[in-house]
């Protein structure tokens, strides 16, 4: 189970979230800083609300368990086309 | 009784001082309203950066600082992405070569090992860079650090020193007795002190109005942008020269309202960071396409390669501004056991482990051997009403 993938992009499974967890992460930016979750190529748009929910199961804080904001660009645009 | 230490603030700054203070035998109380690197220290490049820092006493804080950097992974036994692969400004035309000679030369004179070399040496550490680049500024001391896993280090390796830590928990005001202050009012209760250490950069301000107290720190806005992972393009940290002759001429506002300058680092996973920009904007966290656009061409102008490289986030980080560039280090003059750690602007990774081995120094009653004197509150009091 530790080692069903979460987040494609950067390769974090259950395990590494449940560990930053325990390690009092409780939010869903906190553990992203922590394991890299959400921070790759599709930056989160799978994983993240998996990892809020995973929140609210465990600490059930609804507040803290928030997505991150969003921010430009909407999707991945080459440098060059800015 | 030991003495007890609260440290407001868990960025790299306030981890920094509570590892330091740690070391002591002192019982240490870190403190954050959000989680660790959640505010500017989470929002930032990952520079240790010497050369961008002009002569004077930050570039020797600096120097002391980046020695320090050099075994902290050891010490910490964490991996921190240390890397001391030095660092270059690109120069693009004479202007900046010129305002660049007599920068290097002063900097040389202070005891940095920094050289200009031609366009085509800049080439061979950097082979992707654009053939319009005329020249570079060299420093092999410059290294870079991931201050995410600097800051979670640090506090970590306080932890284990029996450090207790307090996150998601907000300071509501500080307690004070008698011109002396005693603890700090949370919601998660009243913890009381010997002393106070703030280290909430932009937002000391918060903190030390219950005390009917102020610092010139106001947030100066600087946008950075995050590429797709690509291979290896980067072997050292790299600035813009514009970057450099617009931080010297601060009147050039009114052409560079956004203050747009280049930037650049790689990760250890392959992401580029690309900054940036700086601009007084209170706490607006808008990035403006604009800005993006802006920023973007910079780089692809510096290295043409990255037209086809995805730009995949863009984020907002808030570096506490002081007016004269150096931080507000030591204590509060007129509140006994209050100190303060604050106003970095875009030092705070470069600066880190200096600053909280010496306010760790200070706090303790030791002597420190360097000269605080620039670094001290009272520069601001003359020219602040209370």
């Amino acid at each position: 189970m530790d080692n069903t993938l979460i987040c494609r992009c950067e390769g974090v499974c259950l395990g590494a979230i449940l560990k930053a967890i325990d390690e009092c992460s409780t939010s869903v930016q906190g553990i992203k800083k922590r394991t890299r979750v959400g921070m790759g190529y599709c930056q989160g748009r799978t994983c993240q609300p998996i990892l809020r929910d995973i929140l609210r199961e465990l600490i059930g804080q609804s507040e803290l368990a928030q997505t991150q904001k969003s921010q430009a660009p909407v999707r991945p645009i080459p440098l060059g086309k800015l | 009784m030991k003495q007890k230490v609260i440290v407001i603030g868990a960025g790299i700054i306030g981890t920094s001082v509570a590892y330091y203070l740690s070391q002591k035998d002192v019982n240490v109380v870190l403190i954050d309203a959000n989680d660790i690197a959640a505010g500017t220290s989470g929002a930032c490049d990952k520079a240790i950066m010497l050369q961008s820092k002009k002569s004077g006493p930050n570039l020797q804080f600096a120097m002391k600082s980046a020695e320090m950097y050099k075994d902290l992974e050891e010490e910490l036994e964490q991996d921190l992405e240390y890397e001391n692969g030095g660092g270059m400004i690109l120069i693009n035309n004479e202007v900046e070569l010129n305002v660049l000679r007599e920068r290097v030369e002063n900097q040389r004179e202070a005891g940095l090992n920094v050289t200009i070399i031609c366009g085509d040496e800049a080439r061979k550490i950097n082979p992707q860079l654009s053939p319009k680049i005329i020249a570079a500024t060299w420093c092999e001391q410059d290294a870079e650090i991931n201050p995410l896993k600097t800051s979670f280090a640090f506090a970590k390796a306080a932890s284990n020193r029996s450090m207790t830590m307090h996150l998601n928990c907000r300071v509501l005001n500080l307690i004070e007795d008698n011109g002396r202050v005693i603890g700090v009012k949370t919601t998660n209760g009243d913890i009381y002190a010997d002393n106070v250490v703030l280290c909430c950069g932009v937002w000391v301000n918060n903190l030390l109005k219950s005390l009917q107290l102020e610092v010139p720190i106001i947030p100066r806005k600087g946008v950075i942008l995050v590429t797709e992972k690509i291979p290896k393009l980067l072997n050292c940290n790299i600035l813009g020269g514009s970057y450099i002759v617009s931080k010297l001429q601060e009147a050039s506002v009114e052409k560079n309202p956004f203050g747009i300058g280049l930037s650049m680092g790689q990760t250890k996973s392959g992401n580029l960071l690309i900054g940036g920009s700086r601009e007084f904007a209170s706490f607006d966290t808008s990035i403006s396409s604009f800005v993006l656009t802006a920023v973007a061409n910079k780089a692809t102008e510096a290295f043409p390669c990255l037209k086809n490289t995805n730009l995949i986030r863009s984020f907002v980080g808030f570096r506490p501004f002081t007016p004269d560039n150096l931080p507000i280090l030591g204590e509060v003059p007129t509140v006994r056991g209050l100190y303060i750690a604050a106003g970095h602007e875009g030092d705070g990774v470069a600066l880190a482990p200096i600053t909280g081995h010496i306010i760790a120094e200070v706090v303790t009653g030791q002597t420190v051997d360097m000269d605080l004197t620039p670094f001290h509150m009272n520069r601001f009091l003359q020219s602040f009403t209370y």
